[in-house]
């Protein structure tokens, strides 16, 4: 089959154009006109495609694929940024696209997209927890993701195309170590902020092939994948695992999540009784995104494991060594994150 | 009891960045019903529909304007679409608010602001850092005879206009289609201070400096200027600088009495009016210290309680639609629209002097 990957040269694209091509696709990357892919290990086989999805150009004309995986979003910047490369960029995509003969869309989303206040304390999140409601109290990210997901579904389904929508939990790997686990850090002193919450996380390669087999999934059609790793560590476990690993940590600080949670709450008094909710306040500050990120709650990937056959098999302590440890290796020899021992 | 007046029906066109300013005050404002919203975009103006709780949205602008018959619009788009759109909305009988620079040159503004005025319509160029408070407090300061008689203008604009979509070589085209590139999109905001604090009444004399593109960059067109000013008393030194650190928007006015100082970004307000030489020097050192203290105290409470650069913007809306209501002279007027606009002319010229 072959598959347009957008966002390729982006941490989780590269890998999942690794993957795509490792299964015996045809693998088309999407990539912006200045990056540089100089050092990434794809096999000669990838088409390169330069394109900025933000405008449509010369790129847009070129899209000859039997399926598309979308990864391209603007995780950061002010809300008009990342409205423009993760909504306009995915409406130009769509209407780049013959839908009609697409055999499939998958869109990748993100966890992000959940009401979290809704999930009780130690509840399950799981595919059918609603959507965030008030995306404006939590951020651009958010608003933007969720914006995102309603085009894709809407226009997909209105097309008639085979569509499936994963929510990955934070892809963790080289490059990309979410701070270890830290909240906040010191030069002395890191702050683990509910050490015994579970972090909804997966490996880049783990969430990379997930992506890749929901191309040809036979019966997934218009459904929605939750895609986390097995046996989830809590904070406090994936802070020990990166320091066993050789991350630079300090001296770590546990601060539970029913201290926390009482400080946003204490503040959300204040900011409703003297500023009329008006105080944009840090994410540490803000009950509703303290719930978004700390509360204790358990997740599954059992709808993800049952309709893709996946199985993640990277755990968390090879996942670490290979973020860390070999990542750190690699940096001081200067090699490509990209080159793997497997992928040689 | 004042009697709350019939909301005028308000339209949009253009819903990207600066939209997010100009549609929280429409959405809450009880001067105005907002009708419609459109964006080439449709998932934009969909988005902006729904957040702000338009009526309908569109794709189409003069599909807009005959179904909802707006009385007044909001061109938001870039710049290089104003002249066309202004010219529609005002021939389908609207008012027009247009956001900054109206047109790319004083002659094109000229003829719009004759449209109008043949159309019987108000014509306005957004100018929202006039409504700010620290330039409201500036102008007590004038007009109470603190700063005595304003001699010199600085205004500096440190930011690096290549690192935002202007400058990124991702995407095709000029980051701004005017002749002055970037730098001309932000000329308006130092053009009409200056012509503010040296008096809109007193006509530019001379302009001088550079206008340069120091980057390289040439989706960029021009990130610097550094341009000399005089008016009748009144010289001023207007800069936009895209490689220094860290960003500011600096205004300094002295006076024949006294200097006040100022940072849009991070507002404090400094007056010094005693000199910087004798024995009360360092009380009066002390003094401006502990000012500036507080002042890093107002901007924390600031950033938390989401009063912005922009802060005037919605000030500056609701005197405009006040204005309309009552049918009283506008805070912003043709005669200084047009200055601003032929002072903008002038210091663009300079990119081709050598």
């Amino acid at each position: 089959m072959k598959i347009l990957v957008t966002g390729a040269s982006g941490f989780l694209g590269r890998a999942v154009v690794r993957a795509a091509a490792a299964a015996g696709h045809d693998v088309c990357a999407l990539v912006r006109p200045i990056a540089d892919i100089s050092n990434f290990t794809w096999p000669d086989t990838v088409e390169i495609l330069r394109g900025d999805l933000r405008q449509k150009g010369g790129w847009s004309s070129r899209i000859d694929v039997d399926a598309v995986v979308h990864l391209a979003a603007a995780p950061s910047g002010d809300l008009t940024t990342q409205f423009a490369g993760t909504v306009q960029a995915t409406e130009n995509l769509l209407e780049s696209l013959d839908l009609q003969s697409l055999q499939r869309f998958v869109h990748v989303s993100s966890f992000s997209v959940y009401d979290f206040a809704a999930v009780p304390l130690n509840g399950l999140v799981d595919e059918t927890t609603p959507i965030e409601p008030i995306p404006d109290a939590r951020d651009a990210y958010t608003i933007t993701k969720i914006a995102q997901e309603c085009l894709v579904k809407d226009t997909c389904s209105l097309a008639g195309t085979s569509c499936v929508i994963l929510r990955p939990g934070a892809i963790y790997g080289p490059e990309k170590s979410w701070d270890f686990g830290r909240a906040l850090s010191t030069s002395s002193f890191d702050f683990i902020f509910a050490p015994n919450a579970t972090f909804a996380l997966t490996y880049v390669d783990n969430c990379s092939e997930a992506i890749v087999k929901a191309v040809t999934a036979p019966s997934v059609s218009g459904t929605i994948l939750n895609i986390v790793d097995d046996n989830l560590p809590t904070f406090r476990q994936f802070y020990d695992a990166c320091r066993s690993a050789g991350a630079p940590t300090g001296r770590p600080v546990h601060v539970p999540w029913i201290l926390l949670s009482a400080l946003g709450l204490g503040v959300r008094l204040l900011n409703s009784v003297a500023f009329h909710n008006r105080a944009k306040l840090p994410e540490f500050l803000s009950y509703r995104r303290q719930q978004a990120r700390w509360k204790p709650r358990t997740y599954n990937n059992a709808l993800a494991k049952a309709e893709l056959g996946w199985v993640p098999t990277i755990g968390l302590s090879e996942g670490a060594f290979l973020m860390i440890g070999l990542g750190q290796f690699m940096h001081a020899e200067g090699i490509s994150v990209e080159t793997r021992p497997n992928d040689s | 009891m004042s009697q709350i007046p019939e909301p005028f029906k308000v339209a949009v066109i253009g819903c990207g960045g600066i939209a997010n300013e100009h549609l929280p005050f429409l959405a809450s404002s009880l001067l105005v019903k907002l009708v419609g919203v459109c964006d080439i975009s449709n998932a934009t103006a969909a988005f902006a529909k729904k957040r702000f709780e338009a009526e309908r949205s569109f794709t189409d602008a003069s599909e807009m304007l005959a179904k909802t018959s707006p009385d007044v619009v909001h061109v938001l788009t870039p710049p290089q679409s104003h002249t066309h759109l202004v010219s529609m909305c005002l021939n389908s009988g609207a008012h027009v608010i247009c956001e900054k620079p109206m047109t790319s040159s004083a002659s094109e503004t000229a003829s719009l602001l004759a449209l109008a005025k043949e159309k019987g319509k108000i014509l306005i160029e957004s100018r929202n850092l006039l409504f700010n408070d620290i330039v409201l407090k500036m102008d007590q300061l004038i007009s109470n005879g603190t700063l005595g008689q304003v001699r010199e203008i600085d205004l500096l604009l440190a930011l690096d206009l290549n690192a935002g979509p202007f400058g990124d070589l991702n995407l095709e085209g000029p980051g701004v289609d005017l002749p002055g590139g970037a730098v001309h999109d932000f000329l308006p905001h130092l053009a009409y201070l200056f012509l503010h604090f040296s008096d809109f009444g007193c006509p530019v004399d001379d302009v001088c400096g550079r206008f340069e593109n120091r980057s390289g960059n040439a989706r960029v067109g021009f990130d610097h200027i550094d341009a000399l000013v005089t008016a009748g008393h009144c010289r001023g030194r207007l800069r936009i600088a895209s490689d220094i650190k860290p960003d500011m928007f600096r205004l300094i006015v002295r006076g024949t009495r006294a200097m006040v100082e100022t940072d849009f970004y991070n507002p404090f307000m400094r007056i010094q009016i005693s000199s910087d030489s004798g024995k009360m020097a360092p009380i009066e050192q002390v003094r401006s210290g502990m000012k500036l203290a507080r002042s890093g105290f107002a901007n924390l409470r600031d950033k938390v309680m989401q009063h912005g650069t922009y802060h005037g913007l919605p000030r500056m809306l609701e005197a405009v639609y006040e204005g309309l209501h009552a049918g009283r002279q506008l805070p912003i007027v043709p005669a200084d629209i047009v200055a601003t606009a032929e002072l903008v002319d002038r210091l663009v010229n300079l990119r081709n002097a050598r």
